[in-house]
């Protein structure tokens, strides 16, 4: 058994390549571990402190979230509140702060689980995920990386280093909404996320809208195309929470029946219609929306 | 004590440092897991692991041959007893028969944890499964399969009801319910039912046991350290003078630490390996295997009213999961009879109440055993009342309770109580009545509770520079009571608390008493000590009057010196009056709780005498909530909760409001999220705190406390009764008719979980529904 502390992304994909995994808050992994899950892999190495992975990149075409960048810098990060917002609603709801202080980005990519935060805001925001080896980088869709619960198409030796997303027309704004039984600690029962770009004249130019652990990976919502021109009333809200309802397929455990989920992840896929639409008009929702809204909001 | 550590009730909370609170907050104090002694093995158990099976075979001989394992014993290697209060169904080890899947059926000792449980899984383990009760009352028929075959081969105390399941039963009669029924205008009849729930301590249980000789030495985490030292005598047939308890901080227990669990193990084991063995629990074992947990309640409740709202009678049926084993869960179905009895003034009362084997964990006491749920049936069922009649639920409630000098449900006679003031304060804090959005509502919840007369003893002595030592047999599980027994004593003797340590949770050294169970701890303990305090006290007036040549009558002690009442310059130094004793006579003072008879009954007839029909020094209290309702998802939130408590005088506020924000978040769990699910094979689905979800201080309400601090006659020390039970009963209660009052109906299943709420909204099956009617045969709508 081994445990390397890599100082250079070179160095750790070099380890990779031995055959070592990767390792950076742990949230999952050690916490999985000690659950009885999975056994600790034999050899790993922490990529925790390389700074490369760590950084938020926008230029004009594009934004680029390392893979190592935490979920408490993310639900702060200027630039991801201003371009990706419902990345850091999501990252805002994650565990703990002690579970975000730690915890990345790349980690819960990675981790493939159906029930993560950050991945229907990666879906709705056209995110691509970067995966690289010692020796070549590729670019992988969401739904293709992601093949079913826990599991991805990555390879052994691929890390991911980055997800990115193309730049966004300043009428656009996204949101991610959860269903929460309690306001800390807490696990997606159902989540939505949405983006919406508005036209000249406030009607939709697109929406996306993604599902979480309504499928055995994160859903999108297909087939809203033909909503391109409406507003956003309550109608179209309905038309959203409908399409949503209809196109899960959640199971019954111990955190809610099939019956209740089927119907929750319709709430919040229009409520993440609601907020990423007042953000696209300019109108101030504070991250998360959990917080600035409803229930959980605060006093 | 000075005026001044009894403010008058008020939100401004004067600062008092426990004593161990530096250690704890600093990570400097030790728990029973931070034990380590020289040679010390970890201990495991095998458990059942399967709910209802006759044993065919158990082989431990491939756990011994695993080299680094010292011990592996089983019922074989310990006296064949059966133990428990009331009815002794159980033994240390489970023989012939396992009745729920947390029954341990050997322990092992070896030099890891890991190897422990290695040698724990390579036990052999085979049975025939029998059929599991998980229905309580599908339990009560005729055919249904039995928990314990013949319970009258065990040795029960009292003559209570008992027969197949039925573990005991318990009802309250007064007068003709049923004639005052049919002659009523206003019947309503609910059913309501709550799920299970579990203490959830954050320290996980521990134990190490040492033997030097013939004489073992048990560190374990109790609240009663004398319970875990009887249990400990009783099982392995040893005098008391061979066992001591000494419990290190305790990491809370919530009542799931109280009793005896498995110290006699460890015990056992540790002498069988001839080496110190420490057990340290995991939160699964915490969930699964202790005999203590929240009971679940199937509660139909059927009241007949007048037009204007007077009660006149009210009907009860209850079943209690007592779960496999009786552990101290015998008085479980008269207690939950008073609570959904309620301080009402009720003239005819039939409640029948019944306490149920099942293949489920055994229940035993929680904090407030049976109340809350039982205060939120009544309390709920309440609401539906007064909407019954037309009043507003405090309206309905002040027609209702019962007040100084009024007959309760079961013919016991009130003396001073302070309900009354309870109810308006604690409404009138939360601004009963005012506009709130159509999302938020407030909802009230009234209780009670008893306090209990136990025996107790407290020695005290004081040390030659001035300074002194309490030795209680208290215990310190959070509630900081027995920091306030430094205050009375210092109280009687006039030096400061400050210079009083506290010798406590040992019961080598500490005379008896029961501990942090019950609420008990100021009311018992705390009578002690002041005995104790004031035979010193009486010696310093003696010493005072020789020195100063004046009467021991007029000698007052206070701020550190003994001085002449009116006179208070003609004084000496309490320090140097202990100097001088340092040298002669010793000042030592002992003292006990005298016994308190309960309140006798008149008018009632109670089967199954549990010691719960009257209520000795009885608090009661109110809560108000202010709860949000998500209606599209059903997601509640407590936003504020407001209560109001009569525990007779208040002597350290700090820990008495400490107590009331504790319970409060413990009973916001219970109302919203804290449920215990149970499969088909009668085995917990949720024994992890992932799935079973307390409230965090994210969820914490803002919570604003009155006292009522009136004099109670029997009460404990200057006029105080019990506190760290009652704040739990009526939260889940305000917190269900708010929710209640949101969305037009109650939900009937305890937790009100979001789904449970949102299937209220939406009008769809809650369970139980068939008997969901509310029948109104006329009156006022």
């Amino acid at each position: 058994m081994s445990f390397t502390i890599a100082t250079s992304l070179d160095d750790a994909l070099a380890a990779l390549a031995d055959g070592a995994r990767p390792i950076a808050g742990g949230t999952d992994l050690v916490v999985g571990a000690r659950q009885g899950k999975d056994p600790l892999p034999q050899n790993l190495v922490a990529i925790d402190r390389l700074g490369e992975l760590a950084r938020v990149e926008v230029t004009d075409s594009e934004i680029r979230i390392g893979a190592g960048v935490t979920h408490a810098q993310l639900m702060v990060d200027a630039s991801v509140v201003d371009h990706c917002t419902a990345i850091a609603d999501a990252a805002a709801l994650v565990g703990s702060p002690a579970t975000r202080n730690v915890g990345t980005l790349g980690g819960n990519v990675m981790n493939g689980s159906p029930a993560m935060d950050t991945g229907a805001p990666l879906v709705v925001l056209g995110a691509t995920a970067e995966l690289r080896t010692a020796s070549a980088t590729r670019t992988v869709a969401l739904d293709e990386l992601w093949t079913g619960p826990g599991q991805t198409s990555a390879q052994p030796g691929e890390l991911c280093t980055a997800l990115v997303m193309p730049a966004r027309p300043a009428t656009s704004g996204s949101a991610y909404v959860r269903l929460e039984y309690r306001r800390t600690m807490e696990i997606a029962v159902v989540g939505a996320a949405a983006s919406v770009t508005l036209a000249s004249d406030g009607a939709i130019e697109s929406l996306r809208v993604a599902l979480t652990a309504v499928a055995p990976t994160i859903l999108e919502v297909t087939g809203l195309d033909d909503l391109s021109g409406s507003t956003v009333d309550d109608g179209l809200l309905a038309s959203v929470a409908e399409r949503a309802s209809g196109q899960a397929t959640p199971i019954t455990d111990l955190r809610a029946s099939d019956r209740y989920r089927s119907k929750m992840i319709g709430v919040m896929a229009r409520r993440a219609v609601e907020a990423a639409a007042m953000r696209a008009r300019g109108e101030a929702v504070a991250v998360p929306v959990n917080r600035a809204t409803g229930v959980g909001a605060a006093e | 004590m000075t005026e001044a550590m009894v403010p008058a009730p008020s939100e401004d909370v004067p600062a008092f440092v426990r004593a161990d609170g530096p250690d704890k907050v600093t990570g400097s104090g030790r728990y029973t897991a931070d034990i380590t002694l020289t040679g010390m093995l970890a201990a495991k158990f095998r458990y059942a692991g399967v709910s209802h099976a006759r044993i065919t075979r158990l082989d431990v001989e491939p756990a011994r041959a695993i080299p680094g394992v010292f011990a592996v014993i089983t019922a074989d290697d310990v006296p064949d007893v059966e133990f428990s209060y009331g009815i002794a169904d159980r033994r240390l080890f489970a023989k012939d028969v396992v009745r729920f899947e947390g029954e341990v059926l050997a322990a092992v000792a070896a030099l890891t944890p890991e190897l422990a449980q290695q040698a724990a899984d390579a036990i052999i383990f085979e049975y025939d499964e029998l059929q599991v009760v998980t229905d309580l009352e599908a339990a009560l028929a005729d055919s249904s399969p039995l928990v314990h075959d013949d319970l009258d081969a065990y040795t029960i105390t009292g003559d209570t009801p008992h027969g197949g399941n039925v573990a005991t039963h318990s009802s309250i009669t007064v007068g003709d319910a049923g004639a005052a029924r049919e002659s009523a205008d206003v019947v309503v009849s609910s059913r309501y039912v709550a799920d299970a729930s579990h203490a959830v301590p954050i320290e996980p249980r521990a134990v190490v046991a040492q033997w030097e000789g013939d004489k073992v030495t048990v560190y374990t985490s109790t609240q009663v350290p004398f319970d875990a030292r009887n249990g400990v005598c009783e099982t392995l047939e040893l005098p008391a003078s061979r066992v001591r308890v000494i419990v290190p901080h305790l990491g809370g227990g919530f009542g799931g630490k109280c009793g005896f669990h498995y110290e006699a193990h460890i015990a056992a084991l540790s002498r069988a390996a001839g080496r110190p063995v420490k057990l340290v629990f995991s939160r699964w074992e915490e969930f699964v295997a202790p005999d203590r947990r929240r009971e679940g309640m199937i509660i139909d409740v059927t009241t007949s009213m007048a037009a204007d709202g007077t009660i006149v009678a009210r009907e009860a049926d209850i079943l209690v999961d007592n779960g496999a084993y009786i552990a101290d869960a015998s008085f479980f179905a008269q207690a939950a009879a008073m609570h959904v009895a309620g301080p009402y003034r009720i003239p005819n009362v039939r409640i029948d109440s019944k306490l149920i084997y099942t293949n489920h964990q055994p229940s035993g006491s929680v904090r407030a055993p049976t109340a809350p749920q039982g205060c939120w049936a009544s309390e709920l069922h309440t609401d539906e009342l007064a909407a019954a009649v037309g009043l507003d639920p405090l309206e309905f409630r002040r027609r209702n309770i019962v007040r100084t000098g009024d007959v309760g449900p079961s013919g016991q006679t009130y003396e001073e109580i302070g309900l009354e003031q309870c109810l308006e304060l604690a409404s009138t804090s939360a601004g009963w009545g005012r506009d709130l959005p159509d999302d938020e509502a407030l909802g009230v919840g009234i209780g009670w509770w008893p306090s209990f007369g136990a025996p107790a003893g407290a020695y005290m002595k004081m040390h030659g520079d001035g300074s002194a030592q309490i030795i209680t047999g208290a215990n310190e599980c959070g509630t900081g009571s027995v920091m306030t027994l430094r205050m009375l004593a210092a109280d009687e003797i006039g030096i400061d608390p400050s210079a009083i340590e506290l010798i406590y949770q040992d019961t080598a050294v500490a005379p008896v008493g029961p501990g942090a169970s019950g609420s008990q701890t100021l009311f018992n303990h705390g009578r002690a000590v002041e005995g104790a305090a004031r035979q010193i006290a009486d010696q310093l007036r003696d010493l005072a009057a020789d020195h100063l040549e004046a009467n021991a009558d007029d000698i007052v002690l206070a701020d550190g010196k003994a001085s002449v009442a009116g006179s208070p310059a003609i004084a000496v130094d309490i320090s140097e009056l202990a100097a001088t004793a340092a040298s002669g006579e010793l000042l030592l003072g002992k003292g006990n709780a005298e016994i308190r008879d309960w309140p006798t009954l008149s008018g009632s007839s109670c089967l199954g005498e549990q010691g719960f029909s009257s209520f000795l020094a009885p608090q009661f209290f109110c809560h108000v909530s202010r709860v949000r309702v998500d209606r599209d998802t059903g997601v509640a939130r407590v936003l504020e909760v407001h209560t109001a408590h009569d525990s007779g005088t208040i002597l350290n506020p700090m820990a008495a409001h400490g107590q009331i924000e504790g319970g409060v978040m413990m009973g916001v769990g219970q109302a919203l999220t804290e449920g215990t699910r149970h499969g088909d094979d009668a085995r917990q689905l949720n024994p992890a705190l992932l799935e079973y979800k307390l409230q965090t201080i994210a969820d914490a309400p803002s919570i604003h406390t009155q006292f009522v601090e009136i004099f109670t006659p029997n009460a404990g020390p200057k006029g105080s009764k019990g506190l760290a039970e009652a704040p739990n009963v009526p939260t889940a209660a305000s917190v269900g008719n708010a929710i209640a009052a949101v969305i037009g109906k109650p939900v009937r299943r305890l937790p009100m979980t979001a789904e449970r709420v949102w299937e209220a909204v939406e009008g769809l099956d809650q369970p139980d529904s068939s008997t969901d009617a509310t029948t109104y045969t006329g009156g006022a709508q």
